[in-house]
């Protein structure tokens, strides 16, 4: 597993601070989607996951990320279609998101990473009330890039593992025994 | 402060005139204990000294206790009256083998010893 | 000079002796004290405040000044120790804490601290009595006030006053020296004796000719009060530090000083003088007694004999009190333990401690990682020299997790102090036996056992022991016991908490129990079944509510906490006879030795200290069980789970299964698996958030390949069989499971 890329941080990223302005852009199904900049920590290849029993479909498993176990998502999953196929150019994007005001590593699985761009705030527009075919709070906004729109996410909505523990099913001990 | 040392065979002789305080001190310290390490017997002549705080004590007490770390002899001779002062009032006059121990005296003492310069 | 390291020292220090001095007057208390006892309550006390004065939190000093006062007197005997005596000083004991940690957090002092101040000083005054002004609302009138023989202080002529000083380095830098404060000083008074101490005079090189290494031990003969001679040293007070002992102080105050002089290398006779207990002169001729007599007895010299030690001497003499030369050989003593520990010990940071274990947790799975390669490429020599490895690094993990193994008896001295004012508040006659005490468990689950710990403590406090007439009507001692106790077993370590009290009444749960429709009507359980419902969340019986249990934590919270911490708990009570609580736990939290299975591609890993034997199961074996939930092992009965179908993994299972049989807290079940893989040492990753209701697992683990494997929760898959096997199917257990919400499958 060998990192594929590490999106740098240029100084004037750091500088804008909370109006950050760099996004990462990429792929799922024929969707292009933006994360912003600073949530991101590292772009992972796809593979060596191990699955974890009696989790909703949209957790696939965990990785081994030097040392630390990092539980992976699939974006596609989360957001109520089919889990993401893995291709040649799949991707494991490591992001922070929060639990009980702790920052906790969580990896999403992505079709493509496409690549780092600015949207200035005058180019983002608020999320469409209908038609995103997205629940609603998942969107941040929509970002005009280049003529076309992408969906700018709001990563800890989306991210949320209050939520997402939830839907975790108990284990049931009589099917086990067969009784 | 001015600080002169002579060695005559094994015995020297430091004559300290001016300020023993903690602004000499940092000058003073390596000097005396330069002299020090040059010689088997030390007189340190302070009679000259016209004035001396805690730091300036402190630094006879650290060359006496260097000297006896090195089996070598200390002795403070002819303690001016602001020395005197100073070491009655901290009743370490016998500790620095003075021959003048007890209360300050008015009048200074005959410079028994006075090196060249 | 960055003081906060020393600060938090000094915190960690006092902390350390209040809990000293909290024993010390419990054991008092018990009548179980002894004279040492009263002292070490005494240095405790001392100790604190010379070190606070260090630090310039004066409001320490002084109230710690008068709490000395008061067990001066007690040491003396001149007054006796009551009850509310004892009271008192833990009061004083918890004040002291809180002023502490108020001072080296740098709140100022909080309203309610000063309240709680004013009442303690009023109160110590009371005993103490400084006036003849009576103290009606000091709540110790009835209490000795002092002897009619007790000496009234003159004021009017000039006495001894004996002053220590010691300078800070930074005085002279700071423009201030210590020879205007002796000049100043003898314009209140006489400066009868003064000794200059150079002990600080370090050597040449170290020396810094502009930091002051000087102190001072003075006699001075003065009319003026304390608060006079105190103000000369007012600019120098937060760089200095000053002792003042009043005129005709009693030996116990030099005894005091003595123990506080910083010097390490004084000689028993320098010491003796320097406090003014003793002059040169009688010093002297007693060290020359002491070398005439050497003198004259040179055959006992030659026999080995070594002369007449000089403390002897002086007491013959009638010069020193014995007490006095003992705290002198005391400090003596104390100066060449204390080098003596400093050698053995070194105080680590606990993240220090916590960054090496994790660096031996990671160098165990690559090490683990070699081997399997080495396995896999066939290499004989590479694989023995992995051997090597691998046994090196148990030995490493083993030490490294030794590091953090502390001894439980701390955590249960605390409640010493718990039980004495929970059992006073109730009006009980309760006593804590504590036993295995030196049984050691990792540091953090020590930590994280407190809190549970208290609320079982408390329970059985509260609820389990009757009250007194109830006992005596019952025939049983009027004084309860309560009792800790802990120890090893099997891989894990064991803390009981047991009461002689009334048990649990297993009618009124069961009562509870169908109100609450946790239990169906006309169903039977069995009496652990009933206790086991006590776990459940939100389960007390009517009665046991009380003002010390209405904390809003229940049994369920106890278990969650234990559980959090790997680990179980359970419950055995007899009617009228008492109630033990055994809790079950790991001895570390991050290391252990695991037992590889496979489930189809799956991996988990099943603890191996939990692993008794392993079976294949032959074709026969394999269709008896099917659909059975049991399996005839060597002719005992074996209830297992199908690790497959419990976690709802897809595939068949193949041409093979194997039954890992493991055993926990006395029960034992068999996993079905596919494939067995061995032994390994594994790195406990704990589940986080996301996983935190997922059940089945303890945690995960990452495998010599770099694959992450997760760990079976063998405690509590057992649970879940055994309350299945006691109902086999539709029992009251389930009912209880269900109503009880999601994630209760282990009640």
């Amino acid at each position: 597993m060998e990192t594929v890329m590490q999106p740098e941080r240029t100084a004037e990223a750091e500088l804008v601070g909370e109006e950050q302005q760099q996004y990462l852009t990429f792929h799922l199904g024929k969707e292009t989607f933006a994360i912003g900049i600073l949530g991101v920590k590292e772009i992972i290849e796809y593979g060596a996951l191990t699955a974890v029993p009696m989790m909703p479909e949209c957790v696939r498993g965990v990785i081994n990320l030097r040392g630390r176990v990092v539980p992976v998502v699939d974006l596609s999953a989360r957001f109520g279609r089919a889990l993401t196929e893995p291709g040649r150019r799949t991707c494991i994007v490591i992001v922070e998101a929060q639990a009980a005001g702790e920052h906790r590593d969580i990896g999403i699985v992505v079709d493509a990473v496409n690549q780092v761009i600015e949207i200035p705030p005058a180019d983002i527009e608020p999320a469409p009330s209908f038609g995103a075919n997205l629940q609603g709070d998942f969107i941040q906004g929509m970002g005009k890039v280049e003529g076309r729109f992408v969906i700018m996410l709001n990563i800890a909505r989306v991210l949320s593992i209050d939520e997402m523990a939830q839907l975790g099913q108990p284990v049931d001990a009589t099917v086990a025994a067969g009784a | 402060m001015q600080i002169d040392v002579q060695t005559v065979g094994a015995a020297g002789r430091v004559r300290i005139a001016g300020e023993m305080t903690i602004y000499s001190a940092s000058d003073l310290k390596p000097k005396l204990l330069g002299a020090l390490a040059d010689c088997r017997e030390l007189e340190i002549s302070a009679a000259e000294v016209t004035e001396m705080d805690t730091a300036g004590v402190q630094l006879l007490l650290l060359a006496k206790q260097e000297a006896a770390r090195a089996g070598k002899t200390l002795r403070l001779a002819a303690p001016s009256p602001a020395v005197q002062d100073v070491l009655a009032c901290y009743r370490l006059a016998a500790d620095l083998d003075s021959p003048r121990t007890g209360r300050a005296e008015p009048a200074s003492e005959p410079i028994t010893t006075r090196p060249g310069a | 000079m960055d003081l906060d390291p020393a600060v938090q020292t000094f915190a960690a220090e006092s902390r350390e002796l209040l809990g000293n001095m909290e024993e010390a007057l419990l054991r008092l208390e018990a009548d179980s004290g002894e004279k040492d006892d009263i002292n070490a309550v005494f240095r405790a006390a001392h100790t604190i405040k010379g070190s606070a004065g260090l630090f310039g939190f004066d409001g320490i000093v002084s109230f710690t000044h008068k709490v000395e006062h008061l067990l001066d007197r007690l040491r003396d005997g001149a007054m006796g120790l009551d009850a509310d005596c004892v009271a008192l000083l833990l009061a004083c004991c918890d004040h002291i804490g809180a002023l502490i940690e108020d001072a080296v957090s740098g709140r100022p002092l909080s309203a309610e601290l000063a309240a709680t101040w004013r009442v303690l000083h009023e109160k110590l005054e009371g005993y103490l009595g400084p006036s003849a002004k009576p103290q009606p609302q000091a709540g110790a009138s009835e209490a000795a006030p002092l002897p009619a023989g007790q000496p009234q202080e003159p004021n009017s002529a000039a006495a001894d006053w004996h002053i220590s000083l010691r300078f800070g380095r930074e005085v002279l830098r700071n423009g201030m020296d210590p020879l205007a404060f002796l000049r100043y000083l003898a314009t209140v008074g006489d400066i009868v004796h003064l000794t200059t101490i150079t002990d600080a005079l370090p050597h040449a090189e170290e020396m810094d000719p502009e930091a002051c290494y000087l102190g001072f031990e003075i006699s001075l003969k003065s009319q003026a009060d304390k608060a006079a001679i105190e103000s000369v040293f007012e600019f120098v007070r937060e760089d200095c530090a000053i002792r003042i002992l009043p005129p005709r102080s009693k030996l116990s105050e030099y005894i005091a000083l003595i123990e506080e002089l910083p010097e390490n290398t004084m000689r028993l006779g320098d010491i003796l003088v320097k406090s003014g207990a003793l002059t040169q002169a009688e010093l002297d001729r007693s060290l020359r007694q002491q070398t005439a007599e050497a003198a004259q007895a040179p055959a006992s010299v030659a026999d080995g004999a070594p002369p007449r030690p000089l403390g002897e001497i002086l007491v013959q003499e009638g010069r020193v009190a014995q007490s006095v030369v003992h705290a002198a050989l005391d400090k003596q003593q104390q100066v060449r333990e204390h080098k003596a520990q400093e050698n053995r010990f070194i105080r680590v940071e606990a993240d220090k401690l916590d960054q090496l274990i994790n660096l031996v947790g990671e160098l165990v799975i690559a090490g683990a990682g070699t081997h399997l390669l080495a396995q896999r490429a066939g290499l004989g020599d590479v694989l023995e020299s992995a051997s090597t490895l691998s046994r090196l690094l148990e030995e490493v993990r083993n030490n490294a997790l030794g590091l953090r193994m502390v001894q439980i008896g701390a955590t249960f001295q605390k409640f010493q102090r718990v039980v004495r004012d929970v059992s006073r508040d109730l009006g009980k006659d309760i006593e804590l036996v504590i036993t295995g005490g030196d049984t050691e468990l990792d540091k953090s689950v020590v930590e994280q056992i407190g809190d549970p710990l208290m609320h079982l403590v408390r329970n059985a406090m509260d609820h389990g022991i009757e009250p007194h007439d109830v006992r005596l009507a019952a025939g049983k001692p009027a004084r309860a016991r309560l009792m800790l106790h802990a120890y090893h077993d099997s891989g894990s370590i064991v803390i009981e908490v047991s009461d002689d009290g009334g048990g649990l009444k297993r009618d009124k749960i069961l009562k509870k129990a169908r109100e609450r429709g946790l239990v169906g009507e006309g169903q039977s359980l069995t009496d652990a079944e009933v206790h086991r419902l006590i776990f459940e969340p939100g389960f007390s019986t009517a009665d046991q509510v009380s003002n010390l249990s209405g904390r809003g934590v229940g049994m369920d919270v106890v278990k969650r906490n234990i559980e959090a911490l790997r680990g179980t708990v359970e419950l055995t009570s007899r009617e009228s006879v008492g109630t033990t609580v055994r809790i079950r736990l790991p001895l570390t939290l991050a290391i252990i030795d695991g037992f590889l299975v496979g489930v189809g591609p799956a991996r988990y890993v099943i603890p191996l200290e939990m692993v008794l034997e392993c079976v294949e199961l032959s074709p026969a074996e394999r269709q008896a069980c099917m659909g059975e939930g049991y399996v005839n092992l060597r002719g005992q009965v074996l209830p297992y789970l199908r690790v497959r179908a419990l976690f709802d993994l897809q595939g068949q299972a193949g041409s093979r299964e194997s039954i890992v049989v493991v055993q926990y807290g006395g029960r034992k079940i068999g996993l079905v698996v596919d494939t067995l893989h061995g032994e390994f040492q594994t790195v406990i990753k704990p589940l986080g958030p996301l996983f935190r209701r997922l059940r089945g697992f303890s945690g995960f683990t990452i495998l010599g390949t770099g694959e992450v494997a997760l760990i079976l929760d063998v405690p509590g898959l057992i649970q879940t069989v055994a309350t299945k096997d006691a109902h086999g199917g539709s029992s009251a257990a389930h009912a209880v499971a269900a109503s009880a919400g999601v994630g209760s499958d282990a009640a």
